[in-house]
């Protein structure tokens, strides 16, 4: 393998985890929190906490050039007294979703009587459901979510434990656009074509024109080599692929860069 | 030369045409008549206030009031007055039959299949990039739409069929064919779908899931597409048919085969 590419690969990687890790970081600083204040509650109520986790979020969501557009707590069912189903998320001022005139952080109205019609049923999901099984945190997308915002999106959620059981996830949402801005530059100052994918190996950015994001990365050898991240089993390693690529991951971020040695 | 003269005027005509084709009011009309014809907003459910919906339609208060006077006299909507007043739903499942019926009857079939040649195009491009992009998980959700569909009336396939078409177009990853299926299900959904008030054409559309399902797992994008393209066609000569039987002069129009079928 030549060194020059392991190095910059190497040192591309680094930087790209210090991009996302602010947001692991600050997603942490609110479980806590939560779990601090609900491991004091008898009888958590949606009424009681609902402006507790604003006045958490709220401060990430204000800054409108930051990559957040969406931040929150989502309940597991039967959790809080008053709300079986609930979701207390906050949208950012320049989330386009339902956006009215004036902008400014407004919460989702997420649908919660599970007999209407526009119910999903929150637990089936994807950043609901790998959080709740592997009982960390987890990078779900980029996804279209045509349930919360209509937005091609990134989602980060982890789970909130109370007494040994999940009480819900704290998480935020990303737009795929905003991340893309912030990590090409990053990627092309390698010099090198790569490319990041997701533990699914869906492209995240490219600086190769052929691979859009969103599309599945397609290379021999490359799900074994990631599969380690999907299920934040054991630790995911710096490889090459049967065809000469160099897998790196990108830190804790679940994410991995793939780097064309040719 | 010519041709491509007359292009660029034609392109430049559209740049400075009026934003909406109709006024305000009849688009916010059509909307809300779309949504309570496809049921989505149900019978009894009681509607946004004037000024609730005026914000979240992005339209003036008259606009919405107008658009409520148009619902009302169309029988589509009552106003009570009082503390538990308000603007409420009141549709039926016939009354809604009726009213796609007098949709069928008032569209051409030029416009009918223009309008099913849109929604393939659509459908069919987001099927095949759904089949090369699927990841596991995104099949896996695809068969569990699949399985919880309920074919027993047209209403519960036609969910099916709704829920199942926008996940195919959500694992495309495309905001934009996502926000069209959403659009074209409430705009020719419940014409395109009339189909499924016979027996065989629900069963003729978990055939189609089946088909699509199948190619998403084999990574064959060409075959999403067909089986998807295939089904629309299909729904779309039924279509024209039923427009046929409606619009015979017969007092009676033969029977369909299971008519008592249909009302569901």
């Amino acid at each position: 393998m030549n060194t020059t590419v392991a190095n910059a690969a190497d040192t591309i990687a680094h930087r790209i985890a210090a991009t996302i890790d602010p947001l692991f970081t600050l997603i942490d600083t609110w479980r806590d929190s939560l779990e601090t204040r609900l491991a004091v509650v008898d009888e958590p109520s949606a009424a009681e906490l609902d402006p507790a986790i604003a006045a958490l979020v709220r401060p990430a969501l204000d800054h409108s050039s930051a990559l957040i557009t969406g931040a929150g707590f989502v309940a597991a069912p039967g959790f809080l007294h008053d709300a079986p189903w609930h979701l207390a998320w906050w949208l950012s001022g320049t989330n386009t979703f339902r956006a009215a005139a004036g902008g400014g952080v407004r919460r989702l109205d997420a649908e919660s009587d599970p007999d209407a019609e526009q119910f999903r049923d929150y637990t089936t999901l994807e950043w609901w459901r790998t959080p709740a099984r592997t009982g960390t945190w987890h990078l779900t997308g980029p996804y279209v979510d045509y349930l919360c915002t209509d937005d091609y999106t990134v989602t980060i959620t982890t789970p909130v434990m109370v007494d040994g059981e999940m009480a819900g996830v704290v998480g935020i949402d990303a737009y795929v656009v905003r991340l893309e801005r912030e990590l090409l530059p990053v990627l092309r100052e390698s010099g090198h074509p790569c490319t990041l994918v997701n533990a699914s190996g869906r492209i995240v950015a490219s600086t190769d024109s052929r691979h859009a994001t969103g599309a599945l990365l397609r290379l021999d050898g490359l799900a074994s080599v990631l599969a380690p991240l999907h299920e934040h089993q054991g630790q995911a390693v710096a490889s090459v692929l049967p065809g000469g690529q160099f897998v790196v991951p990108c830190g804790d971020t679940t994410l991995a860069l793939v780097f064309a040695t040719a | 030369m010519p041709q491509a003269t007359s292009r660029s005027d034609a392109t430049r005509a559209v740049v400075f045409s009026p934003l909406e084709g109709a006024g305000r009011a009849e688009l916010v009309e059509q909307r809300l008549t779309d949504a309570i014809v496809a049921g989505v907003l149900r019978d009894g459910e009681r509607l946004p206030s004037e000024s609730e919906l005026a914000k979240s339609l992005g339209v003036a208060v008259v606009t919405a009031r107008e658009a409520l006077v148009a619902l009302r006299d169309k029988g589509l909507v009552l106003t009570r007055r009082g503390r538990d007043g308000g603007s409420f739903v009141t549709h039926d499942r016939d009354a809604s039959m009726r009213m796609i019926d007098a949709r069928v009857r008032a569209l051409s079939r030029i416009e009918l299949r223009d309008l099913s040649l849109h929604y393939a195009a659509i459908a069919g491009m987001a099927a095949e990039v759904a089949a090369d992009r699927a990841s596991d998980d995104d099949l896996a959700s695809l068969v569990e739409i699949d399985a919880r569909a309920e074919l027993g009336s047209p209403g519960g396939a036609r969910r099916a069929m709704g829920r199942f078409q926008l996940e195919v177009a959500a694992v495309s990853q495309s905001p934009r064919l996502v926000h069209e299926e959403l659009r074209l299900q409430a705009e020719s959904g419940p014409l395109l779908w009339m189909c499924l008030r016979e027996q065989a054409y629900r069963d003729r559309s978990r055939q189609a899931r089946v088909e699509v399902i199948e190619a998403v797992r084999a990574v064959d994008p060409a075959g999403a597409r067909r089986a998807t393209v295939d089904h629309i066609a299909s729904a779309t000569e039924w279509l024209i048919d039923e427009k046929a039987r409606l619009e015979s002069p017969e007092p009676n129009p033969q029977p369909a085969p299971d008519a008592e079928d249909r009302k569901g």
